[in-house]
């Protein structure tokens, strides 16, 4: 990636009915920093935004007084997003620095993900930005429990907005960040006070160079590993986990989770590329529907200071990416899994077969751990 | 009180079960199609009563009905009820006298559909003159005949006309448009994918009528019956076939389990929707007999055309180089996504593989869905399970798949000779492992891929796997790597309980025993004890369809 900043970063704003997205929206907006922000809506109605608006120069697109668009989606999606652009282009909208989607309470966010991954007619000018997903401190832990799109949305988040913290004692705040952590280990977790999403430093992903988005991922690929370690933990698990009575257990957890389970790999030799990559193709391919989010960073035989990033959603992976250098200084291949019902071994033993993983080498056989 | 009694009893048979708690019996009884008894007189004794029926078989053996697990319907019915038969040693006079004569039994404007012309007539039939001949003894009726290897046709100018081909068209991808050498006008000689132009417009044109399929079917059906075989696979189930099978069995007019396998593309000889789009109509073919439960993907070709792909490459050829092997159609994470998707639909895959890396393929790809789906009942096929490499003998039980032995080569025939020339003689002749993957616990099925291949006598089949040399007299005094040579008891268990395990049927089908339907084969020896070059003059003298006679032997 030459230009990092060629393509207009999306961002996905999710969360479940009530959990405080229009509001988190419209403080967003607020801030200088979005300037040149395109939101796109369903409805304007819906997200609340008549305060903002100025003037509805036609149907779908209003000027807000912030400088920003607000645009709603009819029908599809990819046709708005070309529509904007040539609009964009064409000096009929200001210049689009970033695109906002905001979607329905209700919706699963992996097929506008798939659009945004895989549309060959999107990905000269937009490229996907983080997906981030608001929960409510006061009734994200039921809301959870009870709707498994609830469950789905937060476990495909790459930044978890925890709102309405100012409702609860803050001790009821730490059972919500523990599910979450679960749901979505890769993620990182915010506070927002009515509302308000706090410090600057929140900035939504956009632009920024390789490096940054590298360093996003590295740092969400420590996460995952430090999230899931410390469940086990938690758990009673230590390094036998999974195995006779206490695997009793992680059943029960996941069947509270509506199956949703998060693993997380780490294998200490370089990679065999086209062994791995026909790998993602075959779990794509046969478990793409329970795949919800998988990233990681993969050390490639022959290249060891070129790192290749992967992301996929469902079945859906974006092509991936091979990095100039290594964000941080681990350069071990990671990778995590956010899944229902598929099994740890399914994914551990699959590896082994199929993307040689534990071949034997003359150090000795490749180590894939889980952390 | 209800009737207890059986509406059949057989008696005084030798009757091989297929059963291994309860191999030979002597009678049994049979109660609305099912078997409700299975042993000795003093069994169904209390079953008889006065409205019984007994058949006292003085004697005679008796067998389970036989599985053929790879056949393709209704063509074989079509061209005897519909078509003019020529055969392929006819001259080319001959050729023009039949079809005149066949025009002249034709309605103007009707089609007249038959074959099959010899391959070597090819270089005659395309020039502008013997398509003249051919407009001349057809006098304005669309003519198309197909050749003897069922990949080329010859057309006349209105069949032609009515399928939109003229001097303007372009060959289409994987077949060419005869043109006579010296006009460049087509001849109506229709080569490979050409053939499909013609093909498509007479199913397009309605000259198949449901009525035509139906009967054609069901005299396909008879055809087997005749040889004892009450439950088949159709290999190739296009929807014209599959309406077929429904609409007989919904007239009560089935007289087989009809199992089809419904191709994910659509084959080269067929035409039609296929895939998705057809998968997705099954439950409108399903009844209580005919079951649209396979798929089927043709994985390469056939190892005397080069189409089929080899691990080792074939003789060198002057156009295909010293080290062509051959090559898939299609991919492994293609076939990997059509496995998965049918065991997601309960759906088993029939995969055709005729050279050992297309074997190979199609394990590994059921070896990739198996390691992410765990196991599952359903049982796929590799059909033409025939040249398999050493290493991959033992997967077929590991990964539970179907050897799916059709057609009946495993002896020496004129195929082998052609596989001789492309692949060396050492190589050809290590076709049918059958004894090895036996060994290693491999599901064999029995097949026969009648009408493609002319002989659908499963009698036929069991002697040459006993055997390994021609039944039929042809290559005397040889036999084909006689150590793969298996017994008779293993070759019937093939053609009946193992097909019908194959099939997903064996709760219904392919042994006798209490509750499994009444389908059973007298014959007219003791196959069991017959000399093993005798095996194949086995004649059945009586087919019953859950317990009704659907064949009897004149």
């Amino acid at each position: 990636m030459s230009e990092p900043d060629a393509a207009v970063p999306v961002t996905l704003l999710t969360g479940f009915l009530g959990s405080g997205k229009t509001t988190v929206l419209n403080r967003l907006l607020r801030r200088p920093d979005m300037k040149g922000a395109l939101v796109v809506v369903n409805e304007f109605g819906e997200v609340g935004l008549d305060h903002l608006l100025i003037e509805a120069s036609e149907e779908r697109f209003a000027l807000l007084d912030n400088g920003c668009v607000c645009c709603t989606v009819r029908g599809d999606l990819v046709e708005t997003l070309k529509d904007i652009d040539r609009r964009s282009a064409a000096g009929e909208l200001p210049p689009v620095r970033r695109v906002l989607i905001e979607t329905t309470g209700l919706a699963d966010p992996a097929p506008i993900l798939h659009t945004l991954m895989a549309e060959p007619q999107l990905s000269a000018r937009y490229r996907l930005g983080e997906v981030v997903v608001t929960v409510d401190a006061v009734n994200g832990l039921a809301t959870l429990q009870r709707h498994v799109e609830a469950a789905r949305q937060a476990a495909v988040a790459d930044r978890l907005l925890v709102t309405k913290t100012d409702l609860v004692n803050p001790a009821d705040i730490a059972p919500i960040e523990r599910r979450l952590r679960q749901l979505a280990p890769a993620a990182e977790i915010a506070f927002a006070v009515e509302g308000d999403i706090g410090s600057g430093d929140v900035a939504f992903e956009g632009g920024g160079s390789e490096g940054a988005h590298a360093e996003r991922l590295a740092a969400a690929l420590a996460r995952a590993e430090a999230a899931i370690a410390h469940h086990a933990h938690d758990s009673g698990c230590g390094p036998e986990c999974g195995r006779g009575g206490r695997h009793h257990h992680h059943d029960e957890h996941a069947h509270a989770h509506h199956g949703i389970q998060s693993y997380s790999f780490v294998i200490d030799k370089p990679v065999d590329w086209p062994a791995f990559a026909q790998w993602l193709d075959y779990i794509a391919v046969l478990k793409g529907e329970d795949l919800l989010r998988m990233k990681g960073i993969v050390n490639v035989a022959g290249e060891p200071e070129r790192p290749c990033v992967i992301h996929g959603v469902q079945h859906v992976f974006h092509p991936p990416v091979r990095l100039e250098a290594w964000p941080s200084d681990d350069r071990r291949t990671r990778l995590v899994f956010i899944v229902r019902d598929i099994p740890r071994q399914t994914i551990e033993r699959t590896l082994i077969k199929f993307a040689a993983v534990n071949a034997a080498e003359a150090s000795g056989p490749a180590r894939l751990t889980a952390a | 009180m209800p009737n207890r009694n059986a509406d059949l009893v057989v008696t005084g048979g030798r009757i091989y079960t297929m059963d291994r708690r309860q191999p030979v019996v002597s009678a049994l009884a049979v109660k609305s199609g099912r078997i409700v008894a299975v042993g000795d007189g003093a069994a169904v004794g209390p079953l008889t009563g006065p409205d019984t029926r007994i058949v006292d078989l003085k004697g005679a053996t008796v067998t389970p009905g036989i599985v053929d697990v790879h056949t393709h319907m209704m063509m074989g019915g079509q061209a005897e009820l519909f078509e003019l038969r020529i055969s392929p040693t006819s001259s080319f006079a001959t050729l023009l006298e039949r079809i005149e004569a066949a025009a002249a039994n034709t309605p103007e404007g009707g089609w007249i559909i038959g074959g099959q012309w010899g391959s070597d007539l090819i270089g005659k039939l395309n020039t502008a003159e013997s398509l003249a001949a051919l407009d001349a003894a057809t006098r304005g009726r669309p003519v198309m005949l197909r050749d003897d290897t069922y990949h080329n046709r010859w057309v006349n100018s209105e069949a032609m006309r009515r399928a939109g081909v003229s001097g303007a068209n372009k060959d289409p991808e994987k077949g060419s448009i005869g043109r006579d050498p010296a006009t460049g006008q087509p001849t109506g000689v229709m080569i490979e994918s050409a053939a499909g132009i013609v093909e498509r417009a007479v199913a397009q044109s309605g000259h198949f009528t449901e009525e035509m399929d139906r009967a054609a079917m069901a005299q396909s059906i008879s055809t087997l019956n005749s040889f004892g075989v009450t439950a088949f696979l159709d290999a190739a189930a296009m929807q014209p076939i599959l309406a077929a099978l429904k609409g007989l069995d919904d007239r009560g007019e089935l007289t087989a389990w009809a199992l089809s396998a419904m191709p994910a593309v659509e084959p080269s000889f067929m035409f039609g929707i296929a895939g998705d789009e057809l998968i997705a109509q099954r439950d409108r073919y399903r009844s209580a007999h005919a079951k649209p439960n396979y798929v089927k993907v043709f994985l390469d070709g056939v190892p005397g055309a080069r189409t089929a792909a080899f691990h080792e490459p074939y003789v060198a050829d002057p156009v295909l180089g010293c080290c062509f092997r051959g090559s898939t159609i299609v991919t492994v994470p293609d076939l990997v996504r059509w496995v998965g998707k049918c065991e997601k639909l309960g759906l088993g895959v029939k995969i055709h593989c005729a050279g050992d890396a297309a074997v190979s393929q199609a394990l590994d790809a059921i070896d990739v869905v198996r390691s992410f789906n765990g196991p599952t009942g359903i049982i796929h096929h590799i059909a033409h399970a025939s040249y398999i490499a050493p290493q991959d003998i033992p997967r077929f039980a590991e990964l539970g798949v179907a050897a799916d032995l059709s057609p009946f080569l495993w002896y020496p025939t004129s195929f082998l000779e052609g596989h001789k020339q492309t692949m060396g003689e050492t190589r050809a002749l290590r076709f049918w492992p059958n004894q090895d993957l036996l060994a290693a616990g491999a599901l064999l099925a029995g097949g026969s891929d009648w009408p493609v291949m002319p002989n659908p006598d499963p009698w036929n089949g069991m002697e040459g796997l006993v055997t390994r040399r021609n039944p039929d007299g042809e290559f005397p005094g040889v036999a084909l790597w006689l150590e793969q040579a298996i017994d008779i008891v293993t070759a019937l268990e093939i053609f009946t309980i193992n097909s019908a395990r194959a099939i997903g049927m064996a709760d219904t089908v392919g042994s006798l025993e209490i509750g499994k339907s009444a389908d059973f084969i007298v014959l007219d020896r003791d196959v069991l004890e017959t000399p093993s070059d005798e095996i194949a003059d086995t004649r059945v003298s009586t087919t019953y369809f859950e317990g009704r006679v659907v064949y009897e032997r004149a």
